[in-house]
């Protein structure tokens, strides 16, 4: 067990990506690292630097114009990486299903690991997500949580 | 003259939660031009209100913007009532505001807080987060959700607010109200904060006016308009006043905000005290007959104007969105000309940008 | 129905505006209806200070020229732009003109805004 995969399991950085979502999940994402929520316990940092990256946080559904932006940002992480699709939106195009510009669930452009559901989704919801994508990478880098 | 670059700015950047451009003509420091870039958010969401049937088209409306959800779907029902025009009962009017209200107390919290974390201010964004929490806590005890609220209903709201959650959310308002203001003195007051907005993106009240701003922007040009003064839904009944300021700089439109916040809960608190009994909804008859009608509401960032229009179907013909950061872009390119590259971010969150609305 | 809606023709527009402009009135917004092969505009200004609503209205056909208030009010940029973009409004002379992609990308529906036949057929069939 190296010290480099157990540190990316006790504290991943996020990053967060607004697709063309209504910013309800935005918020949530925001409020989950604010006092009562505190994601930071779970080591988590909230970055805005692709580079820096372990787990990809998209809300909203993929639109004509942020597709390229969102394959962009996911070639840039370094591997492992992880991706949560925060909210219906992210994971089917939910209420905007119907609407010209949208193309559908981020699952269109880039693969998904871990669906998180909700309108928007509860801020416990998506500390969930996160940790369960932890759990995934745990089991693929072979290292217990 | 020194040599020119075009720097971006967005659309993924860290002070803003969500995907706009500004490409930044800059002379070393000092930005020169500024040329918005939106398209980000667009989905089409227009178009899709006039394929999906109109009770449906509240859900629709309220995923515009998921901080002042409510607002938008009871403005959208607003217009659709005006269409028949259909009278909506008093206490629906009444637990409109009440939820209008809050919306903005939650909203406001919210744009505090992420002003103060553009400023660095991280402390203090936390303590505004913090209290925002209370009032969703309210919002999710009385309206089922703590974001995307869903009240609204062609003729009415869905939920009434029974006398346990009144006394409860009196309390919690009065609570937030003194943490707020406590809060509130600290930022105005702070040299820091004087330093970093006193003086920064200045817009006068005829450039205000010209360009055609709304919401706590116009009226930290010193303008004195208010969507609320046309007395809609309960406002007629409160005594309620538009709060301005003179600068027309980023302190002015702080501080505009602080004011607004406290404001906003002594409406919830006297929209309680005055709450008459009785139905929640009326029943709106058939499909909305062959009409137009355009209805404006003060929503947290200003004016949202909403225009509607039927052909006695279950569908609407057209609908058309204005929201308030459509209306407030257009004085980025007057007020970022001759700032630093620095101030780029709190004169940009300064007009409390929504670009989901705007883009719908 | 729109109050203190005054009909005008597209020839008029600018003489209009400029009539609320130097009245210091607030430009709010347009908004752009497909009426089959007729294009209706309508835009809507404040009188200032107060929240006194009045509005413009004028039909042209589709390809027609129209003229671009931006001279006059600069924030009409962007709806202009907007018309142009999802109906297909010929707006000429704007002040800053995102050549058709200031909201849809390049791979867009064209013209997403006009009515399609189907919706043609459901508003003729009425129904409930």
């Amino acid at each position: 067990m190296g010290i480099i995969a157990t540190s990316r399991l006790k504290s991943p950085w996020i990053m967060h990506f607004d697709n063309s979502s209504c910013n309800g999940c935005d918020i949530e994402v925001l409020a989950s690292l604010t006092p009562l929520y505190d994601i930071e316990r779970f080591g988590i940092v909230n970055m805005g630097n692709p580079k820096h990256t372990d787990v990809l946080v998209v809300t909203g559904p993929v639109n004509r114009r942020t597709a390229r932006v969102l394959k962009n940002l996911y070639d840039q992480i370094a591997d492992p990486k992880m991706v949560i699709a925060v909210g219906t939106c992210s994971i089917s195009g939910g209420v905007f299903h119907n609407c010209y510009n949208v193309l559908g669930g981020v699952d269109k452009v880039v693969p998904v690991d871990v669906y998180v559901p909700g309108c928007a989704a509860r801020p416990e919801a998506i500390i969930d997500g996160v940790v369960m994508a932890l759990q995934k990478l745990a089991k693929l880098q072979g290292v217990a949580l | 003259m020194a040599p020119r670059t075009i720097t971006p700015f967005g659309p993924q950047h860290p002070v803003l939660p969500e995907p706009i451009q500004l490409k930044l003509t800059l002379e070393d420091e000092k930005v020169v031009d500024v040329l918005p870039a939106i398209g980000y958010g667009h989905r089409g969401i227009e178009k899709a209100c006039e394929l999906n049937e109109y009770p449906k088209n509240i859900y629709l409306c309220e995923r515009i913007c998921g901080i002042c959800s409510a607002i938008h779907g009871m403005t959208y029902c607003d217009v659709v009532e005006k269409l028949w025009p259909l009278e909506i009962p008093p206490r629906a009017k009444y637990l409109r505001t009440i939820w209008a209200e809050m919306s903005r107390t939650h909203s406001h919290l919210l744009w505090l807080g992420l002003a103060v974390d553009a400023l660095g201010f991280e402390s203090m964004f936390m303590q505004y987060w913090r209290i925002r929490e209370k009032v969703l806590d309210i919002l999710e005890m009385t309206a089922g959700h703590r974001v995307t609220q869903s009240v609204a209903v062609v003729g009415g709201v869905r939920r009434d607010i029974d006398d346990d959650q009144k006394k409860h959310c009196i309390e919690v308002l009065k609570d937030v109200r003194k943490e707020a203001e406590a809060l509130n003195n600290v930022l105005v007051n702070d040299y820091t904060v004087k330093a970093r907005t006193v003086g920064k993106g200045v817009l006068s009240y005829d450039q205000a006016i010209a360009l055609g701003c709304c919401g706590p922007h116009l009226r930290a040009s010193g303008v004195k308009e208010d969507c609320r003064q046309l007395g809609y839904w309960a406002y007629g009944d409160l005594s309620f006043e538009p709060i301005t300021a003179p600068g027309g700089d980023t302190y002015s439109r702080v501080a505009v905000r602080c004011g607004e916040l406290l404001q906003a809960i002594d409406l919830q608190l006297e929209a309680f005290a005055k709450m008459p009994e009785g139905d929640i909804a009326a029943k709106p008859k058939g499909s909305p007959p062959a009409n137009e009608a355009a209805t404006r509401i003060e929503q947290p960032r200003g004016e949202l104007f909403y225009y509607a229009k039927g052909n006695g179907t279950r569908n609407l013909e057209r609908l058309r969105v204005r929201t308030p950061t459509y209306a407030n872009i257009p004085s980025l390119l007057v007020m970022l000309p001759g700032c630093e590259m620095a101030d780029v971010a709190i004169i940009v969150l300064s007009i409390d940008p929504c670009i989901s609305c705007t883009e719908r | 129905m729109i109050d203190k809606l005054k009909e005008i023709s597209k020839d008029q527009l600018l003489a209009e505006v400029k009539k609320y402009a130097d009245s210091k009135a607030k430009f709010v917004t347009g908004s752009c209806n497909d009426l089959g092969d007729k294009l209706e505009v309508t835009y809507y200004f404040n009188a200032s200070p107060g929240m006194d609503m009045s509005a413009l209205r004028f039909v042209v056909g589709k390809g027609e020229e129209v003229p671009s208030m931006t001279g006059i009010y600069l924030t009409a940029v962007l709806i202009e732009n907007e018309m142009k973009e999802l109906f297909g409004l010929k707006v000429k002379d704007l002040a800053i003109d995102f050549g058709g992609h200031m909201m849809l990308a390049q791979d867009s529906p064209v013209l997403p805004m006009l009515k399609s036949e189907d919706q043609k057929a459901a508003a003729q069939k009425g129904g409930k």
